[in-house]
């Protein structure tokens, strides 16, 4: 039993408090309903404009029709009467009539009031008697201090005037359901009291879950309370933490691994240069011509080793998403033509014939400038490389379909044979960037020369900002 | 009067290549094998090669702590603009790139542009076909006749920014964001229409330009 509970941690358990209020309801409801009795009479003893009120309590009538009798020692008839209308305007509710003292009713309130003209002594007996106890409430009172001067009578009907209890007993059906109204409005403010705080701290951790901070790693959250929400929070707050940890630890391996490619490419490259620069001094040297084709050959080989080292590497960080990626608003139409006059020269020199087609309007994607300028450089390499017998290279930008950038050549097409190969890196890269970029490439290759076109995937809502 | 280079880098067998290699260009080089002193000597310098790795300081430190001190010195730094190199660091402040291994030419050619660019050469004078320009003196001579052709300020600054960027293709929007100084606004004629009058002025035959060149769908060129 212990173990069990241990393991269910009751003892700052939700399950408990709530346990608790169900508790205190059923406890609560006894109590409810001699509490709804009480309201309920309540008013009636405090609210004296009430114009029923004055009937309530007969102990105070009684006492009210001695008192007025008494004050009618030797009055005439006539002032009675006087007397008995003023009452009546007060109580007009009761009824009321008086007997002079030879037995004789005088004034009747109202008239219709049934009653024998004169009072015997056993029909007076008879009234009292009828009357103690019955259904209308009876007050006979003397007149004056003696007994000669008759007596006056204050009649009404009981339902008028209710002890405490009568009107407890009367009222039991609404009392009944009040305590259990009472019982279970309190249970159930109360519960929904204590789901609403459950909920609101459940929101606030599910906040700082669904909108994480810049780095896309949640905050954490306050866990001021022991029990199992409380314990979600912590465990949230634990979980963000080790997100965080091996979120920086990423972050060191990916610099460790970029600083270690960084200074590799260069080692790897400065033999090549001093390769390549004293290549470069021999030619200054008397030389046959089988020396120069051969230093020829050498520095043409030196320069594409650089570029393999190159590609080699940033397809490393590439293929691990270590390679740094700026998306922006890039107008490619500016950006194809600012980055192919740096071609243009070289194709010139090669003797190639240029043709562009960019439209004048901005077409804008969302990349990395760098990476496209990459791309298309690894492309325009592979023109100057395998279709330098073309002797041509096309640049064409459309707006259409999203925008896509064209590079045409005239060489033999991908399948045919080139004097250099190793080229798939440089092409696995721009494929590796272009995908990244949710961009596709077209390519058609045939004997007569190559279209390579970058293009938009489809994307919903990712038209043209034109 | 030589020009001073200074040059900093590590690995000897290219360092001495390359020294010799300038100073048959005409050029007076300062090699330096680390960064240590290269604020202080870039101030004695006109140009300055940067290599990126080093020993103690790197490249990237060097280069800025040398921007910083001597923010007119052109800076070309070697075996960056490569994947890693420059988006690594964001090579703000170098005025040029070569990637090793590099051709002794390229490197040449670069340093002839970069000097060009800063123009720390008091009142010389650059031939162009028939005309003579001096930048310093705003001038632009038909050697001709002799006379002296006027320019507007605007084709002025076109003229004098092609002539800081020799044998480059500029394009529209370079060239408008040069001289205008402002952000390019699409479907602007102005570069083009600046373009027309210039030529009219300094070209023998406007209508066959030889000295701005255009290269179709792309800019203008002027080859020195």
């Amino acid at each position: 039993m212990k173990g069990l509970l241990r393991r269910l941690r009751l003892k700052h358990s939700l399950l408990n408090k709530y346990l608790l209020i169900v508790l205190s309801a059923l406890l609560l409801l006894p109590f409810a309903f001699p509490l709804i009795g009480i309201l309920l009479v309540l008013p009636s003893w405090t609210q004296n404009a009430d114009p029923d009120n004055r009937y309530r309590d007969g102990m105070r009538l009684e006492r009210m029709w001695h008192a007025e009798a008494a004050k009618l020692e030797g009055a005439s008839a006539a002032r009675i009467d006087a007397e008995l209308r003023r009452l009546r305007a007060d109580y007009p509710k009761a009824e009321m009539f008086w007997v002079d003292g030879s037995g004789t009713t005088r004034l009747r309130l109202p008239e219709a009031l049934q009653l024998p003209a004169t009072w015997s002594a056993s029909y007076t007996v008879q009234f009292m008697k009828t009357r103690s106890g019955g259904d209308i409430f009876t007050v006979v009172a003397f007149i004056g201090s003696g007994r000669d001067q008759g007596f006056m009578v204050l009649q009404l009907p009981r339902i008028l005037l209710e002890s405490v209890g009568e009107a407890t007993r009367r009222n039991y059906g609404t009392i009944y359901v009040g305590g259990i109204l009472l019982a279970l409005g309190l249970f159930l403010s109360v519960s929904l009291l204590f789901f609403l705080r459950i909920r609101r701290r459940l929101v606030r951790l599910e906040r700082a879950m669904a909108w994480p901070t810049d780095d896309g790693i949640p905050q954490t959250v306050a866990a001021d309370r022991e029990d199992e929400i409380g314990r979600l929070e912590l465990a949230f707050n634990e979980m963000v933490r080790k997100l965080e940890a091996s979120r920086a630890r990423e972050a060191a391996e990916t610099e460790l691994r970029q600083d270690l490619i960084a200074k590799l490419s260069h080692d790897l490259r400065t033999p090549l240069t001093a390769i390549r620069g004293h290549a470069y001094s021999l030619n200054q040297e008397a030389l046959s011509e089988r020396g120069r084709e051969s230093l020829g050959l050498i520095d043409r080989k030196t320069a594409y080793l650089g570029q393999l080292i190159e590609n080699l590497f940033s397809f490393t960080l590439l293929s691990s998403g270590q390679y740094p990626y700026r998306p922006q608003r890039v107008d490619i139409v500016r950006m194809a033509r600012t980055h192919f006059a740096g071609w243009y020269p070289v194709f010139e020199q090669e003797g190639f014939e240029v043709d562009t087609d960019l439209p004048e309007t901005a077409v804008y994607w969302e990349i990395d400038p760098e990476w496209m300028e990459r791309i298309l450089d690894n492309y325009l390499q592979n023109v100057l490389r395998h279709a330098r017998e073309g002797r041509y290279v096309a640049l064409r930008v459309s707006a259409e379909a999203g925008g896509s950038i064209a590079i045409s050549d005239r060489g033999p097409g991908m399948t045919g044979e080139s004097e250099s190969r190793g080229a798939g890196i440089g092409l696995s890269i721009a494929a590796l960037m272009l995908k990244d970029m949710r961009l596709r490439v077209d390519v058609r290759s045939g004997p007569s020369g190559t279209t390579i076109r970058i293009g938009r995937i489809a994307a919903p809502g990712g038209g043209p900002a034109v | 009067m030589k020009k001073r280079v200074l040059y900093i880098e590590d690995d000897r067998d290219i360092g001495r290549w390359v020294k010799e290699d300038l100073e048959r260009r005409g050029y007076e080089v300062d090699w330096q094998l680390s960064g240590e002193e290269a604020a202080e000597r870039a101030k004695r310098a006109d140009l300055v090669v940067l290599d990126v790795m080093l020993p103690g300081l790197d490249g990237f430190t060097v280069g800025q702590r040398i921007k910083k001190e001597v923010p007119n010195v052109p800076i070309l730094m070697l075996s960056a603009r490569t994947s890693v190199d420059d988006k690594l660091q964001g090579l703000r402040f170098a005025d040029d790139y070569l990637t090793k291994p590099f051709h002794p030419d390229e490197l040449a050619a670069r340093l002839d542009v970069l000097q060009r660019r800063y123009g720390r050469e008091p009142g010389r004078t650059i031939r162009l076909e028939h005309l003579a320009v001096t930048p310093d003196r705003q001038t632009v001579v038909d050697g001709r006749t002799g006379e002296e052709i006027l320019l507007t300020p605007k084709q002025l600054q076109i003229l004098l920014y092609f002539l800081r960027n020799p044998n480059l293709i500029l394009t529209k929007e370079q060239i408008y964001e040069a001289v205008w100084g402002d952000p390019y606004i699409e479907g602007d004629k102005s570069v083009m229409v600046h373009i027309r009058y210039l030529r009219e002025k300094i070209e023998r035959d406007p209508g066959n330009p030889t000295i701005i060149e255009t290269i179709r769908g792309i800019g203008y060129r002027v080859k020195q």
